[in-house]
């Protein structure tokens, strides 16, 4: 299998079958499973690095995002949802804990519904399936990548995807109905069980203010994490605070609100 | 216009201090203390009488000066005998506390106060770096996250946790929930363009003090074009002055009253030693710092700082023109004054009070 380099982990690349799909994914590291359902671009990071220390990660790219195939047979969010987590089940017959970011969060969101003994902890960073913010049908990547950002100087150092995959995505997140509010997801919140962190930026502009708290209110173990001096991309401003939320709420779950840092100065 | 009165607190035998900061609590009396308490209380009860419309708190630490280190609990008890005017924090110092914590006392003083609070933060004066062992070339980074996080904390309705770059509170739920929505108006008090800007993209208020008008202009003028830019216009009480004043029955008496305190060479205001002052301001700024390269004077210390100098002087109609300066080049609409000088006791504030509330703000509150 071909293999990317990334800071200390190195993940390999395989292929999964699941509802007719070719599902790439990256592998790396060891012990519990954790799947991640990342946005284009963001698939090597520092919490990539930083899980797969501690955890077996499973990166996956969504049938229609990134390099893959346009897709044009899923219906809806639930039913790209289910692709991913009979993905997950074919790699693993371990409960896993389950990341999503952005789109890829509103889809792990509706894999945790449907498949609620399969995900032992849901982790959502900056979900786009409670109140996103409107954005132009005819925003360009360049202003889409723009708007993921607090800060212009951030969203130089990284390259927005190409107008290709860009536009591959667009089309399919509007067949699927994303970028606008779930409203079926926000009814159902109540049925997930398992502990869930949702992690905002503070100055997030593609998702309102307001989303927050309908997770921590609806969904019983729940979290929320406010990134201080970051857009939507929070791996792109504050890579270390994600991680640090992240990491430790994979680890301690709804623990994770106890701190375990010492004030000790001399003993 | 509207007037605010500085509760500064200060100790009663505060011409008695030695030029220094700290001042050691060796010049402490606790019988006079307990008295200078009850006087400020008292200057506080009248100015409301006298028609002030805000009553204001700062915090200091280490210095009878101004003696409201905790200044949440000198407002709470002002509260109490002061029911009508606005109970304005001018400020808190963000980078020496705790955000959350701030948060929650300017929630409770909303609730007792039934809604009058107005909350200040700022940086704090270089030698306020040296309180509670708060790193200076942190001071603004935790002064515009502070901020940010209060301002969440009082107006997100479920618990959160806050990932910053210097607080990390993995849980946040203030209670009780101020009265005014979604919170009390906010004040910055700074003079750097950086946290000026920050108040005009956040829709807060800007507090300045102790500048001369000219200078004064100068940051108004840059807070107004900021605000521009962030689509808004900034209203009368959006920019507040804190000045310190003493207004005598004439202008002759007012002249009389400065000309004696020039005699005694007042010296600076919060008295550092050099080598002191120049370490927080290099490490405010990341500039270098060589101790050994720093000029001492005495074995006393050579000691440096700011004179704060009388803003406002002269007899009533006098100060009313230098208010009205600031008012019209300026666009204040509050203005915060510090009576309580050194040489001016309970009595002497008492007079000023009642000449301002009789003379001073009748015209103010026409402009």
């Amino acid at each position: 299998m071909p293999e990317r380099i990334f800071s200390q982990a190195v993940f390999s690349e395989g292929q999964v079958e699941a509802h007719g799909f070719s599902i790439r994914y990256w592998e790396a590291g060891q012990g519990r499973p954790v799947f991640m359902l990342d946005s284009t671009g963001w698939r090597q990071s520092l919490l990539h690095d930083a899980l797969a220390e501690k955890y077996h990660i499973f990166s996956l790219e969504l049938p229609g995002t990134g390099e893959s195939p346009a897709n044009t047979r899923s219906q809806s969010v639930a039913e790209l949802a289910a692709t991913a987590a009979n993905a997950a089940s074919a790699l693993t017959s371990e409960r896993y804990t389950l990341i999503g970011t952005s789109f890829g969060a509103h889809v792990a969101l509706w894999q945790t519904l449907q498949m609620p003994d399969q995900v032992e902890a849901l982790i959502l960073i900056s979900p786009t399936a409670i109140k996103p913010q409107d954005i132009s049908a005819d925003a360009t990547s360049l202003e889409v990548h723009q708007l993921m950002f607090a800060h212009p100087e951030n969203a130089q150092k990284h390259e927005p995807i190409s107008e290709q995959i860009f536009a591959k995505e667009r089309d399919l997140a509007r067949r699927l109905n994303s970028g606008v509010h779930d409203s079926q997801a926000e009814a159902r919140l109540g049925d997930i069980r398992c502990p869930t962190l949702a992690v905002f930026g503070l100055d997030d502009r593609l998702v309102s203010p307001e989303a927050a708290r309908v997770y921590r209110e609806y969904i019983p173990n729940s979290n929320i994490a406010i990134v201080y001096d970051a857009g939507h991309c929070i791996i792109g401003e504050r890579p270390e605070a994600l991680v640090n939320s992240v990491a430790d709420y994979a680890d301690q779950w709804e623990t994770f609100i106890i701190s375990r840092q010492t004030g000790l100065i001399n003993p | 216009m509207k007037a605010s009165y500085f509760g500064a607190m200060g100790y009663s035998d505060r011409w008695k201090f030695p030029r220094v900061w700290p001042i050691p609590p060796a010049y402490h009396d606790s019988e006079t203390s307990v008295r200078s308490y009850q006087e400020g209380m008292e200057e506080c009860e009248f100015a409301e009488e006298m028609g002030f419309d805000w009553l204001s708190f700062s915090e200091h630490h280490y210095s009878g000066r101004v003696a409201t280190g905790t200044p949440s609990v000198m407002a709470a008890a002002v509260a109490e005998r002061c029911k009508k005017v606005k109970i304005a924090m001018l400020g808190h110092l963000l980078p020496l506390n705790n955000p959350v914590r701030i948060a929650e006392e300017l929630a409770i003083l909303d609730n007792l106060t039934n809604g009058r609070v107005v909350a200040g933060f700022l940086r704090g004066t270089p030698n306020e770096d040296q309180v509670y062992s708060m790193n200076p070339a942190e001071g603004r980074g935790r002064l515009l996250e502070g901020m940010d996080l209060i301002l969440k904390a009082l107006t997100e309705p479920q618990p959160f946790s806050w990932e910053g770059r210097y607080y990390q509170f993995r849980t946040v739920a203030v209670w009780p929930r101020p009265v005014q929505k979604p919170h009390p108006p906010v004040v910055v008090a700074t003079r750097s363009d950086d946290t000026v800007r920050y108040a005009a993209e956040h829709q807060l208020s800007l507090a300045v003090s102790f500048l001369p008008v000219a200078q004064m202009e100068v940051i108004t003028d840059k807070y107004r074009n900021w605000c521009q830019e962030a689509g808004w216009s900034p209203g009368p009480d959006n920019i507040v002055y804190r000045g310190s004043i003493y207004v005598g029955e004439t202008d002759k008496q007012a002249d009389d009253w400065f000309d004696s305190l020039m005699e005694t060479r007042p010296g600076p205001n919060i008295p550092l030693r050099r080598t002191v002052s120049e370490a927080i301001q290099s490490a405010r700024t990341g500039g270098d710092f060589d101790l050994r390269n720093v000029v001492a004077g005495s074995p006393d210390g050579d000691v440096v700082g700011n004179s704060l100098g009388i803003n406002f002087v002269g007899g009533p109609d006098k100060v009313v023109k230098q208010l009205k300066e600031f008012h019209d080049r300026c666009g204040v609409g509050v203005v915060d004054l510090l009576i309580q000088q050194t040489t001016v006791d309970h009595q002497g504030v008492l007079k000023e009070i009642e000449l301002l509330g009789k003379n001073v703000i009748p015209q103010i509150k026409e402009f």
